[in-house]
């Protein structure tokens, strides 16, 4: 690494924290000021049939500033930074809060005894060094790979890859300053097939701190094998039986269960697992855990959106609901210290509570044996419309399939144009096997899908 | 322009001042009371195939240089410094703010939340959560290029929506309206915020009794204004010429075809007026325009934006939108009509044995190149001997967006819009989806009654 980019870098990290901290220290006395700020610096290329079809860089930069008085809070923020910039945000923050209606739960962070440790790894060292041209060399890498996995695949609709290298400031007139730089690095490829008149897609990702981490052949490669793999797929009769979650899909269902699972959903009466504290709300080998610390996955840092550090909480420990997920507000309302699960969108954004990184503990097996175990099953590789099909507050869960059945354990068909429908709460009874195959997905927050057995559910086809 | 664009290319600046304002009561309580500002500008510099797109929040000359140099950088070739004759490119629709939210105070704002809020708590003991969102944008862009072209916008968008959560011996059930438009404070005199409390709540109390939906197939009745999602995911996006283009759409080289029947005529528009997905010249400066996609059941149409157009040898349809000065344009539709039939909408009923009534879509997916559609039903009920019986929950619809349009029987006379947002590449676009009552002769619903 050069001592220019560490130099630069450096000064960026200090110039925003003091930023944020003269935000903050803009607070008068009967006032709480929060100041998040953020320095990006982005790239996205896409390429198609040889070509760059698009390319994006930027260095986008702002503050979000929270103003609480007397348990009234108002947000506003900016991407104008100058004295007068910041005088206006901070202004505008103030004049908010007084349209709010009061509320003794609603707070900043207080200022905790000891600052947190840094995750190791957060930033990757050589990523400032990785050059634009490397960057589109890397996503014309991944389309060629994939177009050359299959003679089947017709075309690549997408071959991207993309980077983001940020600072991240966070001070709280309460006394928290913290500061942390991360740098995440992603591609993804997606494959049409052809054969017979049939045309099939088939998306997979990689995802890293740096270019170096990711790995484009074996990216190109699983694309185009989900394409591939479910050419020909048609209708199966409707039945109950077994359905398997391949990681992908695995993760996904983990990000329905993740909205459920916040303090807040429960006190608002919106969750299906309001009341439920204690409750046996899984099967008995099951366990469900957030990771705001968890090394190399995506939603990660060393401290939360308000100030507050991340924890590793057991949310379901085998089958019983243990703890629910708190940021600030809905912690005080339980007189409770908060789990550091408060998360934003961008300084754009006011904090509110979410999943850090959810994931199941795995139950030890292998993914060959838990499709074994599975014998006769419906696997599935991807879900369609889950965000109309899935819903955690009433805990319907109702959504459209494509995937395999399973004939002792290996596919013997592919199969589309399915639903597969149970309440969220009996697929959480119903879970045998979580296997050892786990991956994070960065869709709509982080989760960890793995292989997953769930004993019956009801498929809806011909 | 000093972006230069490279010979034989495009260069192009788009310069972006938004302000917004959001209010968000919950537990019958004023939360989250937000604003914002943004000034930021994008320049996109096209060459050939390629394209290059940088940006910057620092409206400083330099930074502009910086960001026209970082553009260009990304695409190899020489510069072009002809001096420009700009053409100004006036807006085809001009859509009339009555009540300017900057001119609205807060407190009023404020003030329709709790109504929304009271009037749904009103409608009785098992409503147990109200949330409620009031926001609104005022957006002024100027588009100017390398071509000689100028244009610019003044976007005004309100928002209402309000979510009921109901609950009774153990089952939950929600209700939701969300009204948009293109205009200002004056939806809310339209719809006042208080009604739309009621209807939520009417909604979520009526679900509650809802059985499980049967998994099967059955005809289907869809409900004016929510049913016109379907087109939306099932024809419109197929027919973005971006996926056209790359053939990874199921319509691709199919202009001509017969599709459905001659009830089926489909529309975008970005300048019906007043509309929430509406806008006078689009993100890359072309006027908004009406495109026929499907004349009376045949595929004619298709959308576009300046790089597909030129792709596919049609001028631009005015659908290059992009989500803000950070984000490079891409195909959106803006407001997808079916038009409305002839036929009667209590006859379409009466003429169903068995069957589903949807009357509110929860949202959707589609895969654009093989046309493979499910939507989640919010609102559903079963159809028994030509009546709407009980409601139904965990109902989807699933199938195939070219055959769908074949399935369609009848297409009535009752028409309506539905506002919502949709998302492309990871950009989000206010549009509208519109359609009457119509009836699918067949379809796959999923549900948990096997």
């Amino acid at each position: 690494m050069s001592s220019r980019t560490d130099d630069r870098s450096k000064e960026d990290s200090g110039a925003l924290l003091a930023l944020a901290s003269e935000i903050a220290g803009r607070a008068s006395k009967d006032e709480a000021i929060e100041a998040f700020v953020t320095h990006e610096r982005e790239f996205y290329v896409k390429v198609y049939e040889g070509e760059v079809e698009s390319l994006s860089s930027a260095q986008p930069r702002g503050a979000g500033v929270r103003a609480i008085v007397g348990g009234r809070a108002g947000f506003a923020y900016s991407t104008d930074l100058s004295t007068e910039g910041i005088e206006a945000v901070v202004a505008q923050a103030r004049d908010n809060a007084t349209y709010a209606t009061p509320d003794e739960a609603v707070a900043v962070a207080e200022r905790a005894e000891s600052e947190p440790a840094p995750i190791p790894g957060l930033f990757d060292d050589e990523q400032p060094e990785v050059g634009p041209d490397d960057k589109v060399t890397f996503a014309l890498t991944l389309e060629r790979a994939t177009r050359a996995a299959d003679k089947r695949v017709r075309t690549v609709e997408e071959a991207v890859y993309g980077d983001s290298e940020a600072d991240v400031a966070i001070a709280v007139s309460t006394g928290i300053a913290g500061s942390y730089r991360r740098s995440d690095a992603w591609c993804y490829s997606v494959a049409i097939a052809e054969d017979d008149g049939d045309t099939e897609i088939g998306f997979e990702f990689d995802l890293g701190r740096g270019l170096g981490s990711l790995d484009a052949n074996e990216v190109a490669r699983q694309a185009a094998a989900r394409a591939v793999g479910v050419l020909g797929a048609s209708k199966i009769p409707s039945a109950r039986m077994p359905v398997v979650f391949d990681p992908y899909t695995a993760g996904q269902f983990l990000g329905v269960l993740g909205s459920a699972l916040t303090a807040e959903a429960v006190q608002k009466g919106r969750s299906l697992f309001a009341g439920r504290l204690g409750e046996a709300v899984a099967s008995g080998n099951l366990s469900l855990i957030d990771d705001g610390r968890a090394e190399g996955a995506p939603g990660s840092a060393p401290w939360d959106a308000e100030g507050v550090a991340t924890q590793r909480t057991g949310v379901i420990t085998k089958g019983v609901l243990t703890s629910y997920l708190y940021d600030t507000a809905s912690a005080r309302r339980e007189g409770r210290p908060s789990t550091g699960n408060a998360a934003r969108a961008g300084f754009k954004s006011a904090p509110g509570p979410a999943p850090s990184n959810m994931t199941f503990d795995t139950t030890g097996e292998g993914r060959d044996e838990v499709l074994r175990r599975a014998g006769r099953a419906l696997l599935v590789q991807d879900f369609h419309g889950v965000h109309s099909g899935a819903n955690s507050v009433t805990g319907d869960f109702s959504v459209g399939v494509t995937g395999f059945l399973l004939e002792d354990g290996a596919p013997v068909r592919p199969v589309k144009e399915v639903t597969i429908a149970a309440p969220m709460l009996e697929i959480l009874k119903g879970i045998e096997a979580v296997a050892v195959d786990r991956r994070w997905l960065p869709f709509g927050g982080s989760f960890g899908g793995a292989t997953t057995l769930i004993s019956e559910m009801t498929v809806a086809g011909l | 322009m000093a972006a230069g664009a490279p010979a034989g290319g495009l260069a192009e600046l788009f310069v972006e001042e938004r302000r917004s304002s959001s209010f968000r009561l919950e537990d019958s309580r004023v939360e989250d009371v937000a604003s914002g500002y943004d000034l930021g500008a994008g320049v996109r510099v096209i060459s050939g195939e390629r394209a290059s797109y940088a940006y910057t929040n620092l409206l400083a000359p330099e930074a502009l240089l910086e960001a026209a140099a970082a553009a260009r950088a990304g695409l190899a070739g020489g510069d072009q410094d002809a001096p420009l004759d700009l053409r100004r490119v006036e807006p085809s629709a001009v859509h009339p703010v009555g009540l300017p939210p900057s001119e609205v105070g807060a407190g009023d704002k404020a003030a329709a939340l709790v109504a929304a809020d009271e009037a749904a708590r009103a409608a009785g003991g098992d409503v147990r959560q109200v949330v409620a969102s009031y926001a609104d944008v005022h957006q002024r862009v100027l588009v100017a290029t390398s071509e000689g072209l100028i244009a610019s916008d003044d976007r005004t968008r309100v928002r209402f929506a309000v979510q009921v959560v109901a609950a009774r011996n153990g089952e939950i059930a929600t209700g939701f309206e969300a009204p948009g438009h293109s205009g200002g404070f004056e939806l809310l005199e339209r719809q006042p915020a208080a009604e739309l409390g009621s209807k939520a709540a009417a909604k979520a109390l009526r679900m509650l009794d809802a059985k499980p939906s049967p998994a099967g197939e059955f005809p289907v009745v869809l409900a004016p204004g929510s049913g016109g999602v379907l087109i939306h995911e099932a024809c419109g996006h197929g027919l973005e010429a971006d996926a056209l283009v790359k053939e990874a759409s199921v319509y691709a080289n199919r202009a001509g075809e017969r599709f459905g029947s001659d009830s089926v005529t489909i529309v975008d528009d970005g300048s019906d007026a007043g509309a929430w997905g509406s806008f006078g010249v689009d993100d890359e400066g072309t006027p908004a325009q009406r495109t026929v996609l499907f004349e009376r059941g045949v595929l004619t149409g298709h959308l576009s934006d300046v790089r597909s157009a030129k792709k596919i040898g049609h001028p631009p349809t005015g659908n290059g939108r992009r989500q803000s000065y950070a984000h490079h344009p891409i195909v959106r539709m803006s407001n997808t009509y079916l038009l409305p039939g002839p036929d009667d909408p209590q006859e379409i009923l009466s003429s169903v044995r068995r069957g589903v009534y949807a009357a509110t879509f929860a949202g959707g997916e589609v895969n654009p190149a093989t046309g493979n559609f499910v939507f989640g039903m919010a609102e559903a009920y079963m159809i028994e001997n030509g009546v709407i019986t009980h409601p139904i929950k965990g109902a989807t619809l699933i199938g195939n967006g070219p055959q769908v349009l074949g399935t369609i029987d009848a297409v009535a006379t009752d028409f309506d819009r539905k506002e919502g947002v949709c998302g492309k590449d990871g950009q989000a676009a206010p549009v509208t989806n519109g359609m009457a009552t119509v009836l699918l002769g067949k379809m796959t619903v999923g549900g948990t009654e096997a």
